[in-house]
């Protein structure tokens, strides 16, 4: 922490980190508060900021016209599973990485970095051929199924976590008789908690958010996730406040997970300094 | 480290098919598309070059090439100053400074489309807010996203960037300046070092290989930019309009509302070889001014 000498500069930095502040919450906001609008309300000159009536039927419209429920239910249905893939399987290849010297680990150390680096658009139209070839088109498997196979990012984070661990662990419980696999489910796996914590919250944060998967793999409406349906709200021309209900609904889940998590996820990204 | 060499197959065997099915097999694949005419669903022909041709003589290749640098220009560096500027505020002796955090990432977590329809409404140039302030400070409205010029079109859509990802920009520097060891600072204060001193002297030395990733990530992000450009203009039924196209809605809408999956297979090789070369340019002047240990 640097010491800063003159107060007149204090108050500088509190009036562009309040400006600043201001800025980056707005938005939000504004979104909350056009929601709440009547149609006549949302174009009225000057703009309200308390809306007056308070108007909650463009939530209860959407949540029963254009189905938001369903969008609800599928988004947390498939980033529950997610995040069970990617925690088991993240943890399961990095203690892999970790603790076993064999003749291929540098190079599966080396190309797991590397693929960190490929655009996802070059591999998007083989992906997406591979999942026509199976059958699974308009399904949920190309979302959920690569998540049980470990992602670049997770195993990093996890392998830094489980070489921090103490060896010995490992060699006691072999003594006790356990098999590798006993050991990793049992001992290092209760131990990863808080490396898991912050996948977890990376998984939900990055499973949530995500459009161009449901966009390229989801027809059938009943299959949309949330911000494919305000995606295809967007396009129906509905008025803004209902709108503005549909982002409410879409952001409020993952801006309560951030709220209850803040720690795991801040250190996640300074530790690690990648995105989800 | 353990010696049955085997369990490390066996457990890292999720990914070595992750990477095989999922990597190593599209990227071979995909090289092969874009030489070849192939709509997906009948056999691919052997075209040779020519959907690279093409993609490099057709308008919207370079209009979007000419859009996303334009956009990488005006957003890498507001995004990267202004995080190290909140990252060193924030790491003064100031009150309130976990709420701040909060603040400032919020936008990180926030849906892309969630984020886009709210920034559209308030870019709206009859009814936007934006322009409401405008006009009762005195001055015009402005056609934000609207406009005919498209560097004012790239330019706010750097700005709404900017708010998305300027978070995550700021926690990692930040990090980085948490790490300047106490001592140093010290140590300079009693050399006689000034606030301005410390900063420019000490603290940003110490913290350029956190700038320096954090200018890689934005680089690359915004070379990448999908959401932002979907979030703003797009639609499930029209796509986007050409003038503010980007390389991966390029790719994108030749892929799967044209079937055309040899122009976009090529297109997405383009932009990974114009991503490349970026960073390894920015890796060039790399030892230039950035300290390592």
């Amino acid at each position: 922490m640097t010491k800063t000498t003159h107060p007149l500069l204090k108050v500088l930095m509190y009036l562009l980190l309040i400006v600043g502040a201001v800025f980056m919450v707005f938005p939000f906001i504004w979104m909350l508060s056009t929601s709440l609008k009547t149609v006549g309300a949302i174009s009225q000159m000057p703009p309200q900021l308390i809306p007056n009536p308070v108007n909650w039927d463009n939530y209860v419209t959407i949540w029963n016209k254009v189905d938001f429920g369903r969008y609800t239910l599928n988004s947390f249905f498939i980033v529950s599973i997610e995040m069970v893939g990617s925690l088991i399987s993240c943890a399961f290849v990095a203690f892999g990485l970790a603790m076993f010297t064999f003749r291929l680990r540098g190079l599966i150390y080396m190309i797991m970095l590397a693929t960190l680096m490929i655009p996802s658009q070059v591999t998007m139209i083989p992906t997406y051929f591979i999942w026509k070839e199976f059958g699974a088109l308009n399904s949920y498997y190309p979302l959920i199924v690569p998540s049980f196979l470990g992602g670049a990012f997770g195993i990093f984070l996890m392998h830094q976590f489980i070489k921090s661990l103490p060896k010995e662990l490992y060699e006691s419980a072999t003594i006790d008789g356990c098999s590798p696999p006993g050991i990793f489910f049992r001992i290092y796996l209760p131990l990863c908690k808080p490396a898991l914590a912050a996948l977890g919250v990376f998984t939900f944060m990055g499973a949530w958010n995500n459009t161009l998967g449901p966009l390229i793999y989801l027809q059938d409406k009943e299959l949309y996730t949330l911000p494919l349906g305000l995606l295809y709200l967007k396009s129906e021309n509905v008025n803004q406040a209902m709108l503005m209900a549909g982002a409410v609904i879409t952001t409020l889940p993952v801006v309560i997970v951030y709220l209850f998590a803040q720690k795991q996820f801040v250190q996640g990204i300074a530790s690690t300094g990648m995105k989800g | 480290m353990q010696k049955q060499g085997y369990w490390g197959y066996i457990f890292t065997l999720p990914f070595v098919i992750n990477v095989v099915v999922f990597l190593l097999f599209p990227i071979v694949f995909s090289t092969y598309i874009s030489f070849t005419e192939w709509d997906l669903f009948n056999a691919p022909r052997w075209i040779g070059l020519d959907n690279w041709v093409r993609v490099l003589n057709k308008h919207e290749f370079w209009v979007s090439i000419r859009n996303v640098f334009m956009f990488a220009l005006i957003f890498v560096p507001i995004q990267t100053i202004m995080a190290f500027v909140i990252a060193f505020m924030l790491n003064q002796a100031i009150r309130a400074k976990g709420l701040f955090r909060l603040f400032y990432f919020l936008p990180v977590v926030t849906p892309w489309i969630a984020g886009g329809v709210v920034w559209v409404w308030m870019f709206n140039y009859q009814y936007g807010v934006i322009n409401w302030v405008l006009e009762s400070i005195g001055l015009d409205p402005v056609k934000w996203i609207d406009s005919s010029n498209w560097l004012m079109v790239v330019s706010s859509i750097a700005i709404v960037q900017v708010w998305k990802g300027v978070g995550q920009s700021m926690i990692m520097i930040l990090a980085g300046m948490q790490n300047v060891p106490k001592e140093v600072l010290e140590a300079s204060q009693i050399d006689g070092a000034n606030g301005w001193k410390q900063l420019t002297k000490v603290v940003f030395p110490m913290v350029t290989p956190m700038v320096y990733l954090v200018m890689i990530l934005s680089t690359i992000s915004a070379f990448q930019a999908f959401d932002v450009f979907l979030g703003l203009f797009g639609s499930i039924t029209t796509g986007i309009p050409e003038r503010n196209m980007v390389p991966n809605l390029l790719v994108y809408r030749d892929a799967f509302l044209l079937f055309k999956m040899g122009p976009a297979s090529a297109t997405a090789w383009l932009l990974f070889v114009i991503i490349l070369g970026f960073t390894l340019f920015q890796k060039y002047f790399e030892k230039k001014w950035v300290h390592y240990d």
